[in-house]
């Protein structure tokens, strides 16, 4: 107990120290994101001395772009998760590094969330009146208390699964299913209620014809599972641009002129050697004598120096590789570029996919520090994989993986393009319902498409929104879009076009006219303004140092196996290129 | 925190590290600096919450004593801020009292006599201007609230071809701002009559938005009342003077209809336009007229929000 505490703590602790190394990029970018925060929290101050005047907000509109962007927002961590679907339901391993991702995303956006409704309470220092227990919560009557509940509890239950999941990658154990399976699954239905609730948040007012309609709630959904992965799959695309050529453990990239595969110490394996793999592997332990002999017969042992190409993306190759001692990494290249998918320690196997799937090699492995390695032939590693513990280890290290390939994006993007042609469906039925039998409640939306009595703030800006998600559905629609340059283009604009639609389009028309026929026009004043900024800049600092912390743990640099190895490198000394000539002209041939 | 120096403790060079605890120090350092600057105009900040208020308990659970030592701090600050001693009661409601508005429209001439003496009475903000009632100019023959004019100007009143109609609290049965408040800051009382509590009320301004008659108002700032026209006549659900970001509105004058006087509003109007009473006595002037008038109006019926205040035309 006390040795699992202070592991976790030193975990802990670990995670906190790295968030604040990196290269002078890195840090560029943490001042850069501080500075709006502080901009953010100087706007916020002035609105506390002088309270919300200092808004666009008045008794007439009086919700503005803070409940805008927190409702923007809700479906964004709502749709995070809807990654995990894909993953645990239907098992498709092509997702399964992006759900860590994801959901670290839901965090930030709820973060985000939660400090947009702070902003826009008149009296914040009330605000333990909102905590169930202490204060007075009036639920399940008010919608707005059914939010506090849902917000709060999506956050723990993502906090939760990503800690657990990415503690037990740095462990080096198999996550246990009953401590986190249960709470992927709560996590998806709740993921629908955070944003039925907040869709609700509007629907329930009945003085309010624009928004008391029932297809707010569908159109909520449909424009978050759209808006959500559009995100993801331009945050992926960072992740990958900034994981490519870093050096993997704290050792300088290998030097040019790497020697031929072949190159170094090799001797045939003895049983002492399979020892040395039982004690990295306990798993290794279950395996029979008689197949230990078997398997000694074609077994050999390499020694190899820091920088030796071990196996090469794209050759033929039918051999797994056991590290007894060192690390190796393993890297891919895309298009030109390399990232570090992982690194692998004692005990731990690569090259068992095309071992066992006699595919090409996906990704190229070299000693990142002296090695000592075991290297068995494609059968050999089938008889192990007879053994159910190893199966089950072996399987299990093939799929924890960081991996973003452009298949897994293209999987995002199918998501996406659907949840935009029902969005854009459900945006006809509404205009079509508004328009064609004008009620008296028709005013609040003439105001936004048309205008109303010489205002017009919002028309421009709706009609902007409408394009952006017309434009964004048929480049998603056509086979364009399967080019990562027109998919981006595509993401860009929906994201943009629903955050308009769904922030300030749907919060701000609800209140023109007023329940008494007045118009009185909003717009952001320049404090308001700064303090979204402001929250925008902290929620993408969270997300950075989320994934700065994450990272490192997929790729298996930041684990318990290194503890203790000088774990943080500077980047600033190295150059970003990765000194293997060769692979590339290896790969082209 | 100092620690964060540490990743580079790992280099055997102890002068590497003295100056990466340097560079850490001054980082830090200007980091407490910068967050300092930009939390600089607190400084200005004059209302702190004390923490009497803070702590302050939830109105439906004080005891009378805890009340009585709420009232004085009231008197106790509004004495300090306006230079004149206020009486703060905390009305309650009377049994067998149900209170209801009834509004002759026939009678109304738009002279928004009603809408600056609430402002008198209920302490409302002068600057910015907060006022409870607002009143419609309407053309003859249509009720269609979009139609009408909220900004005319009142030194031609009565215009020919118009009539006018004052919208103020309408004290629902069923209101929905009540029912959308997270925080219970805002109820109904036994009398009718919808109550915010100012010192809990946490600003969210959900119950604006789900108000139908456009009745309820937000402090976007500190509220600004001349001393010289302070109503010292208070009361804890009424009109006691409110603090920056809390929600208000009409309350049927608390203080006064409680204590058995008309509310402000009606005893102000010129033309007799307002009719105010208890409705559970059948001999009440507002029973008479429920019972007599054939056609009374509440305002947006078909949401089911059933207001206390009826509008009728002399016919
Ligand atoms: S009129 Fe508005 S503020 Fe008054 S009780 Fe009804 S909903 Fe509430
Ligand atoms: S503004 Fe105040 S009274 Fe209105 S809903 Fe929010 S907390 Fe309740």
């Amino acid at each position: 107990m006390m040795r699992a505490c202070k592991n976790y703590l030193t975990f802990l602790w670990r995670c906190t120290r790295i968030a604040f190394v990196g290269d002078w990029r890195y840090y560029a970018w943490l001042g850069l994101l501080s500075l709006f925060c502080l901009v953010g929290l100087n706007a916020y101050a002035k609105q506390i001395v002088h309270g919300l005047v200092v808004t666009g907000m008045s008794d007439q509109v009086s919700w503005g772009v803070y409940i805008a962007n927190f409702t923007f927002l809700v479906g964004v961590a709502a749709a995070a998760v809807m990654l995990v679907i894909p993953v645990y339901i239907y098992g498709n391993e092509e997702l399964h590094d992006l759900v860590i991702f994801g959901e670290l995303l839901a965090v930030a956006a709820i973060i985000m969330c939660l400090a947009f409704v702070m902003v826009d309470l008149g009296r914040p220092d009330r605000f333990w009146h909102l905590i169930p227990g202490i204060g007075q919560f009036n639920f399940p009557g008010s919608m707005l208390s059914w939010d506090v509940i849902v917000l709060n509890g999506y956050l723990l239950m993502n906090v939760h699964i990503c800690g657990y999941l990415l503690y037990c990658r740095y462990d080096g154990r198999r996550p246990a299913k009953w401590f986190y399976i249960p709470f992927v699954f709560l996590a998806i239905v709740w993921a629908v209620s955070i944003h039925t609730v907040t869709a609700f948040l509007y629907v329930g007012l009945g003085g309010r014809p624009f928004w008391n309609s029932a297809i707010v709630g569908p159109r909520f959904l449909a424009s978050a599972f759209t808006a959500g992965p559009a995100l993801i799959i331009l945050a992926m695309q960072v992740v990958r641009w900034i994981t490519a050529d870093s050096p993997g453990g704290g050792v300088a990239p290998p030097p040019s002129g790497t020697p031929a595969p072949e190159a170094g110490a090799r001797r045939p394996a003895t049983l002492e050697d399979l020892e040395l793999l039982a004690s990295h592997l306990p798993q290794f332990a279950s395996v029979p004598a008689e197949i230990r002999q078997s398997i000694l017969m074609d077994a050999v042992v390499l020694d190899v120096a820091p920088g030796d190409a071990l196996l090469r993306q794209g050759e033929a190759g039918n051999e797994v590789f056991f590290v007894l001692e060192g690390r190796v990494v393993v890297k891919r290249e895309e298009k030109g570029r390399f990232r570090i998918t992982r690194s692998v320690g004692p005990g731990e196997q690569f090259g068992e996919t095309s071992a066992l799937t006699k595919t090409p090699r996906a990704a190229t492995a070299i000693a990142e520090e002296p090695a000592c390695l075991l290297r068995l032939p494609a059968d050999s590693l089938s008889k192990l994989m007879q053994i159910p513990q190893m199966n089950k280890i072996i399987t299990w290290r093939m799929t924890e993986r960081l991996m973003i390939t452009d298949r897994a994006l293209m999987i995002l993007r199918s998501i996406v393009q659907v949840s935009m042609l029902i969005n854009v469906f459900l945006l006809v039925n509404e205009i079509f319902k508004e328009f064609y039998s004008p009620t008296a409640h028709v005013a609040s939306s003439q105001y936004l498409y048309f205008g109303l009595h010489g205002y017009h703030a919002l028309v421009p800006w709706i009609w902007v929104a409408i394009a952006f998600n017309l434009v964004a559905m048929f480049l998603l629609v056509l086979p364009l879009s399967r080019s990562l340059k027109y998919l981006n283009v595509a993401c860009v604009l929906a994201i943009v076009g629903i955050w308009i639609e769904k922030g300030m389009g749907l919060v701000v028309p609800g209140f023109i006219p007023t329940p008494l026929g007045e118009i009185v026009e909003y717009s952001p004043s320049l404090n308001e303004t700064l303090v979204c900024l402001g929250i925008w800049a902290f929620g993408i600092l969270c997300y950075t140092v989320l994934l700065r912390m994450a990272i490192p743990i997929l790729q298996g640099t930041l684990s318990k196996a290194t503890e203790g190895h000088g774990d943080f490198y500077h980047r600033s000394t190295e150059t970003p290129t990765l000194g293997i000539p060769d692979v590339k002209t290896a790969h082209s041939r | 925190m100092s620690d964060i120096h540490k990743p580079c403790a790992c280099s055997p060079d102890k002068g590497v590290s003295r100056r990466s605890f340097l560079r850490t120090s001054t980082v830090l350092a200007s980091g407490v600096a910068a967050l300092a600057a930009s939390l600089a105009p607190l400084r200005e900040l004059t209302d702190y919450t004390s923490i009497e208020q803070f702590m302050q308990k939830y109105y439906k659970e004080m005891t009378p004593q805890e009340m009585e030592k709420v009232l004085e701090r009231i008197t106790r600050e509004v004495e300090q801020h306006y230079k004149i001693r206020p009486h703060v009661k905390d009305y309650k409601p009377m049994d067998g009292v149900e209170f209801v508005y009834c509004l002759n429209l026939t009678r109304c001439i738009g002279c928004r006599k009603c809408v600056h003496a609430c402002v008198a009475e209920n302490n409302q903000s002068q600057n910015p201007e907060i006022q409870y009632i607002r009143v419609l100019k309407l053309p003859h023959g249509s009720l269609d609230m979009e139609k009408g004019d909220h900004n005319y100007a009142p030194s031609s009143v009565p215009e020919k071809g118009f009539f006018y109609m004052p919208v103020q609290c309408q004290q629902c049965k069923n209101p929905p701002c009540v029912k959308v408040c997270p925080v219970k800051a805002t109820w109904q009382e036994s009398d009718g009559i919808t109550v915010v509590d100012y010192d809990w009320c946490i600003g969210c301004r959900y119950c604006e938005a789900a108000c139908p008659y456009f009745a309820r108002r937000f402090n976007f700032t500190k509220p600004s009342i001349p001393k010289e026209r302070l109503n010292p006549n208070m009361s804890y659900l009424g009109n006691r003077p409110r603090k920056q970001g809390v929600m208000e509105k009409c309350h049927f004058c608390i203080q006064r209809t409680r204590a058995g006087k008309y509310p402000a509003c009606l005893e102000v109007c010129p033309t007799g336009a307002r009719k105010f009473g208890n409705i559970l006595d059948p001999e009440s002037e507002v029973s008479y007229i429920l019972r007599t008038k054939r056609v009374f109006i509440q305002l947006k019926e078909e949401l089911g929000t059933s207001p206390r205040f009826f509008y009728y035309f002399d016919v």
